[in-house]
C-alpha cells in the first residue's frame, strides 16, 4: 500500500525534477508552486482574521505590501463563493424538491436578487461587529456576507431553474435505472445545471469585486471601517495623493481579473460545455488555451486515470455507500419534519423580522419620509439619466462590434474584463479630479454610475446584435436599405430584449453605485449630495429606523421598476421582438 | 438597347476569402457566366462548390477578388439595384406582418406611400397570400414564408430575380405549386421579372425549369459547362426527350466530379509529397452505399443511388468519391460497381471489415502522413499541429472539415483514437 503510494506520487514527483524539460513539466511545477503558495497565503490569512479588532488599519503604501492586501481580499472573495455555492446547493435543491418549500423560498430568491444590496451594508456590517466585539471576525464576516449576497442569489436560481427544466428523457434514465436521490444528483442533475452555473458563478463573482472593494473601506460620518486589503490600499493612495499607489493598485486589480477570467472562467467554461444538452446551442465552442494546456499535463492525467481506475475497482466501501444511499432514497418521515421545521424557522424569522421592522420604522416621522422621497427621486432621476446617456453611446458602438464577427471576437472578452472591473476603486480619485474643474459631486455622480455600469449595457448589446442572422442583414442590404433604415428595420428591435436585460443590470449597479458615490469621505473633508445613497450612508451608525427606512426604500423602488417598467418590456420584447421564433 | 446583349455578365470572376494566419481560400476561380434577357438560368452543382456566392456576386453583396461584373455593358459597382433576391432561409423580419416585410423594402427605395401599399398589395396577390396581409411570419408555414419572400422580390420589380435554393425548406408539394407558380410570374412578358437565375440542388428541378444549366465543380469553384435545355414548356418530365436531357446532364455532372482518370493514384516520383483531399462523408455513409450496390447486385448507375436512398446527389458524390478512394467501388462513367474488395468487405464480418478499412486507410498517403506524425509526437498528436499540417498539404481545403472526416474514417478502422477533451490524436 504504501509502495504503491510513493510509487505513484513520489515516483511523479521525483520524475518532474529529473525528467528532461518540457513544457508540459514546467506546468506540473507551476501547478504544485500555485498549490504550495496557496497554503502559505492562508495561513497567512487565518492569523489576520482571528487577530485582535481594529475597525481602521493602517494600510502600508510600500508596493511590496500590495500582493499581501490582493491575497486578503482574494481570501474574502473565496469564502464568499465557497458559501454561496454551498447555500445554491442547499436551498435550490431543497426548493425544487419540496413544493411547500418553493412557494416560499422562490419569491423570495427573486426579490433578493434583484434588489440594491449595498444599501444593507451599514446594518450587515453594524449587526456582525455586535455579534462579534473583539476579534476581527466580526469585520471580516460581514464583508465576506455582503459578498455572498451579491453572489448567492442568482446562482440558486439558475441551479434551481436547471432542476426544474430537466429534460424529461434524463428524468426517464433516472426513474428507469433506479438511481437513488444521491446518485442522480451527482450523475444527471449536477452535471446538466453546471453549464448554468458556471456561467453564473462567473458573473456573480465579476460583480463581487465591486462590493468587494467597497465592504473594505467603509465611511460614515460616525462609523468608519477600514480592512486590510485592494479597496482601502486605493482609497487611502487617493486619500493621499499616492498616484504611484492608485496606479499599482489600478493594474493589479486588472490583472486580477483578467487572470481570473484566463486561469478560471475561460477554462471552467470551456470545460462545462461537455455537459451541454443542446448541441446547437454554441455554434462556436468556448476553448481555454490553459485547459488544454492543463489536460496535457501529465499530473492531470495521472489525476486522470487514478480516478477512471477507481470506478473500475468495485471496492467494499461501495457497499456500505449503497446501504447508507439506500436509507436516503426515501428521505422518509424525519426529513420531512426537518424540512417544515426549517421553513417554519424561515418563516417565523421573517415575520419576526418584519414585526420589528415596522416597529423600527414607526420611529421615523412624516417629514423624514417626504425627505427620504425627495432623496430617493434625485437618486432615481441620476440613475435614469447615467443609463440613458450609457444607451446614447452604447448602441451604436455595440452594434458595430457586434456586426463585425471578428471585431466581435476580439472585443467581447475585453468588455467582459472591463465590466468585472470593480470601477468604484477609481471613484473617488475621479471625484477629487473633477471637483478640480469645478464639476460638484452632484454631477460627477451621474458620471460614475455610466462608468461603473455602462459595461453591462455595451456586453448585452454586443451580445444581441451578434444574434441577427447573417442572412436577415444581407437580405436587407441586397434591397437596398440603408444603414439607418436597416437600423430601424432590424437591429434596433433585435437588440431589444437584450438591451432591456442590459437594462436591468445597470440601473441595479447604478443603485449601488449610488451607496458609495453620494456621499464620499475625501479627506480633509466629506463630500455630499442630495440623494438617497447619502441618506442611507448618514443614517448608518446614528439611527437605525432612518438606516432601515431609507434601505427599505431602496429596495422597494427598484422592485417597483422591475415590476412597472421592465417587466411589461420584457414582456413585449420576448413576444413580439426574438428572433427565435 | 440591344436585345442581344446579356442583361448581367461576369468575366473571370474571383473569389477568395482571408483566413487568419493562412492563405487565403478561393471559392470562386475563373468564373465566366452570362444572365440573357427571358431565360431561366439554374446553376447546379455539389456542396462547396460556390453556388451561392456566385448569387451573391451578381447581386453585388460579394465584391470579385479579382474579374468584373457587367450590369448591361456597364460596370457593376457595389449593390445591383436591378435584382431581387429570394433566400434559402426566407429571412424574414419577425417582429413584422407579411405586408410590412414586403412594404419595408419599397419604402428603401424611396418610393411613395400610396404606391408602396399598391404595389405590396400586388405582391402579395400575385403569390396568392391575400388574407394574410396580417400575419407574422412565425404564424406561416414555410411555404407561405417562402412565398413572402417571393412577393417581397417581386415587388421591386427587379429586371432578374435572383433565388437561393429557394425551395430547399420547403416540402416537396409545395415546391411543386411554387415552381408553376414562379414560371407563369416570369412568362408574363408584360412585367418584371425578364431573367431568373436560380441555384438548385435537384436535376429534376432544373430541368423543369430551365433554359440553361450551369454545372459548378468545386475547390475552387469553377463553371463546368453550361447546358442548353431546348424543350418546349410545359415540360413532360416522362417524355423521352426529358429523360434522354436527364442522361445528359448526369453524365455531365459525374464527367466533372468523377472523372475515369483514377484521381487517387498518384505516381510515386512525381506526388511524392501530395496527399489526397478527403471528400466529406461518414464511414457509415460508405457502409451504407456498399451494402446498397450489394443489394443491387454489385453494381448501380450513380443516379440510381441517388433516387433508391432519397439521398439528394450531391450529397452521394462525395460518398461515391470515398468508396472509389478505398478501392471499394469502381466508376466507369456514371456506373458505380463494387469492386472485390468491396465485395469482400461487404459479406465480412465487422472485426474483419475494421481489418480491411484500417489496410486501406493506410493506402492513402494522407494517413500515411498522418500516421508517422503521431510516431514523432511520441503518440500524441495536438490537433492544432495536424490542422496546421493540412493547411499546408490541402491549401485549398477547409482544414476543419477534413480533419473531422479524418478522424471519423480513422474511428471507424481504429487506425488512431481522438479525444475531444484534449484534442490529441492518439494511436488506438
Amino acid at each position: 500500500m504504501i509502495i504503491q503510494f510513493l510509487d505513484t506520487v513520489w515516483g511523479q514527483a521525483s520524475n518532474l525534477l529529473t525528467a528532461p524539460v518540457k513544457w508540459r513539466r514546467w506546468v506540473d511545477l507551476l501547478v504544485l508552486a500555485a498549490l504550495a503558495g496557496l497554503v502559505l497565503g492562508l495561513l497567512f490569512a487565518a492569523k489576520q482574521w482571528t487577530g485582535v479588532q481594529r475597525p481602521v488599519v493602517e494600510i502600508s503604501l510600500s508596493p511590496w505590501a500590495l500582493p499581501k492586501y490582493l491575497f486578503l481580499s482574494l481570501i474574502r472573495a473565496g469564502v464568499a463563493f465557497a458559501l454561496s455555492l454551498t447555500f445554491t446547493l442547499v436551498v435550490a435543491y431543497w426548493a425544487a424538491k419540496d413544493p411547500l418549500a418553493e412557494r416560499i423560498l422562490v419569491p423570495i430568491l427573486d426579490i433578493l436578487q434583484s434588489i440594491p444590496l449595498l444599501s444593507f451594508m451599514p446594518l450587515v456590517l453594524l449587526a456582525m461587529l455586535t455579534l462579534f466585539p473583539r476579534s476581527n471576525v466580526g469585520l471580516e464576516l460581514s464583508a465576506v456576507l455582503l459578498i455572498v449576497t451579491c453572489q448567492a442569489w442568482n446562482m440558486a436560481f439558475s441551479f434551481y431553474q436547471s432542476l426544474k427544466t430537466l429534460p424529461p428523457e434524463l428524468n426517464a434514465i433516472a426513474a428507469v435505472n433506479g438511481f437513488s436521490w444521491w446518485q442522480k444528483l451527482r450523475w444527471i442533475e449536477l452535471p446538466y445545471a453546471t453549464p448554468g452555473l458556471v456561467w453564473n458563478s462567473m458573473v456573480s463573482v465579476a460583480n463581487s469585486w465591486f462590493f468587494l472593494v467597497s465592504a473594505e473601506a467603509f465611511a460614515s460620518p460616525t462609523v468608519n471601517f477600514q480592512l486590510p486589503g485592494m479597496g482601502s490600499y486605493m482609497n487611502v493612495a487617493t486619500n493621499t495623493g499616492n498616484t504611484k499607489g492608485q496606479v499599482l493598485a489600478i493594474f493589479t486589480m486588472l490583472a486580477v481579473v483578467i487572470l481570473l477570467d484566463q486561469v478560471i472562467w475561460k477554462p471552467l467554461v470551456a470545460w462545462s460545455q461537455r455537459f451541454q444538452v443542446d448541441e446547437t446551442a454554441e455554434v462556436e465552442a468556448p476553448d481555454s488555451w490553459l485547459l488544454r494546456l492543463l489536460r496535457r499535463s501529465r499530473l492531470w492525467r495521472w489525476l486522470e486515470t487514478r480516478r477512471a481506475q477507481r470506478h473500475a475497482r468495485p471496492r467494499l466501501r461501495n457497499l456500505y455507500v449503497r446501504r447508507a444511499e439506500a436509507q436516503f432514497q426515501h428521505p422518509g418521515r424525519k426529513g420531512r419534519w426537518i424540512a417544515m421545521g426549517a421553513l417554519l424557522g424561515i418563516l417565523l424569522a421573517l415575520a419576526l423580522g418584519a414585526l420589528s421592522l415596522v416597529r423600527l420604522l414607526a420611529n421615523v416621522h412624516a417629514a423624514q419620509w417626504v425627505h427620504l422621497l425627495k432623496s430617493g427621486a434625485a437618486s432615481t432621476g441620476r440613475v435614469l439619466l447615467s443609463t440613458i446617456l450609457a444607451t446614447l453611446w452604447t448602441v451604436p458602438v455595440g452594434l458595430w462590434i457586434g456586426l463585425h464577427p471578428l471585431w466581435a471576437k476580439r472585443l467581447r472578452s475585453v468588455v467582459q474584463v472591463a465590466a468585472s472591473f470593480p470601477w468604484s476603486m477609481l471613484f473617488l480619485a475621479i471625484i477629487l479630479a473633477l471637483r478640480k474643474v469645478g464639476v460638484g459631486l452632484g454631477v460627477s455622480c451621474v458620471l460614475l454610475m455610466m462608468v461603473a455600469t455602462q459595461w453591462y449595457l455595451l456586453f448585452n448589446i454586443i451580445a444581441g446584435a451578434q444574434a441577427v442572422p447573417q442572412e436577415l442583414s444581407e437580405a436587407m442590404k441586397s434591397y437596398g436599405l440603408t444603414v439607418w433604415q436597416r437600423c430601424r428595420a432590424l437591429y434596433f428591435p433585435a437588440i431589444f430584449p437584450f438591451l432591456i436585460t442590459g437594462w436591468v443590470t445597470a440601473t441595479g449597479g447604478a443603485w449601488n453605485a449610488s451607496i458609495v458615490t453620494e456621499w464620499v469621505e475625501a479627506k480633509p473633508e466629506a463630500l455630499s449630495t442630495f440623494g438617497l445613497g447619502a441618506e442611507v450612508v448618514h443614517a448608518a451608525g446614528q439611527d437605525m429606523a432612518l438606516l432601515a427606512a431609507a434601505s427599505l426604500l431602496m429596495a422597494a423602488i427598484v422592485v417597483a421598476f422591475n415590476r412597472l417598467v421592465w417587466g411589461p418590456l420584457y414582456k413585449l420584447a420576448e413576444t413580439r421582438y426574438t428572433l427565435n421564433r | 438597347m440591344n436585345s442581344s446583349q446579356p442583361l448581367l455578365e461576369l468575366r473571370s470572376v474571383q473569389v477568395q476569402f482571408p483566413r487568419p494566419g493562412h492563405s487565403p481560400q478561393r471559392v470562386l476561380e475563373d468564373v465566366r457566366l452570362d444572365v440573357r434577357n427571358e431565360e431561366i438560368l439554374c446553376i447546379i452543382g455539389p456542396g462547396g462548390s460556390g453556388k451561392s456566392t456566385l448569387l451573391r456576386v451578381m447581386a453585388g453583396l460579394q465584391a470579385p477578388t479579382h474579374g468584373e461584373v457587367r450590369q448591361r455593358g456597364e460596370e457593376l459597382v457595389g449593390l445591383n439595384p436591378n435584382i431581387a433576391m429570394v433566400f434559402q432561409n426566407f429571412a424574414l423580419i419577425p417582429w413584422m406582418t407579411v405586408e410590412e416585410n414586403v412594404r419595408v423594402v419599397l419604402r428603401a427605395r424611396g418610393i411613395g406611400e400610396p404606391e408602396v401599399r399598391r404595389r405590396a398589395a400586388g405582391a402579395i396577390q400575385k403569390v396568392g397570400l391575400e388574407g394574410f396581409e396580417e400575419a407574422f411570419p412565425r404564424e406561416l408555414a414555410r411555404g407561405s414564408k417562402q412565398r413572402v419572400g417571393l412577393a417581397r422580390a417581386l415587388a421591386v420589380e427587379p429586371e432578374i430575380l435572383l433565388m437561393d435554393e429557394p425551395f430547399s425548406q420547403v416540402d416537396a408539394l409545395t415546391a411543386e405549386a411554387l415552381r408553376a407558380e414562379i414560371h407563369d410570374i416570369w412568362k408574363d412578358v408584360e412585367t418584371n421579372p425578364s431573367a431568373i437565375v436560380m441555384v438548385s440542388h435537384s436535376i429534376r428541378e432544373a430541368l423543369v425549369m430551365a433554359d440553361r444549366v450551369a454545372i459548378m465543380s468545386g475547390n475552387p469553384g469553377t463553371i463546368r459547362t453550361v447546358m442548353e435545355v431546348p424543350l418546349p414548356r410545359p415540360r413532360d418530365a416522362k417524355s423521352p426527350a426529358f429523360l434522354r436531357l436527364v442522361d445528359q446532364l448526369h453524365d455531365l455532372i459525374t464527367s466533372a466530379e468523377l472523372p475515369d482518370v483514377q484521381v487517387t493514384t498518384l505516381s510515386p516520383d512525381a506526388a511524392a509529397d501530395e496527399v489526397e483531399p478527403l471528400p466529406h462523408c461518414q464511414s457509415g455513409h460508405v457502409l451504407g452505399l456498399l451494402e446498397f450496390l450489394d443489394g443491387q447486385g454489385g453494381k448501380s448507375d450513380l443516379f440510381n443511388v441517388a433516387s433508391h436512398t432519397q439521398v439528394s446527389f450531391e450529397r452521394v458524390l462525395p460518398i461515391v468519391k470515398s468508396a472509389e478512394m478505398l478501392d471499394f467501388v469502381d466508376t466507369p462513367k456514371r456506373m458505380v460497381i463494387l469492386t472485390p474488395l468491396g465485395q469482400r468487405f461487404v459479406n465480412a464480418g465487422m472485426d474483419e471489415r475494421k481489418d480491411i478499412w484500417k489496410a486501406q486507410l493506410l493506402e492513402l498517403k494522407l494517413f500515411r502522413v498522418v500516421r508517422d506524425m503521431v510516431e514523432h509526437a511520441d503518440g500524441e498528436l495536438a490537433k492544432e499541429d495536424l490542422v496546421h499540417e493540412l493547411v499546408t498539404r490541402l491549401p485549398k481545403e477547409d482544414p476543419e472539415h477534413t480533419f473531422e472526416t479524418l478522424v471519423a474514417w480513422a474511428r471507424f478502422g481504429e487506425l488512431f483514437a481522438y479525444r475531444e477533451d484534449q484534442e490529441t490524436l492518439a494511436f488506438e
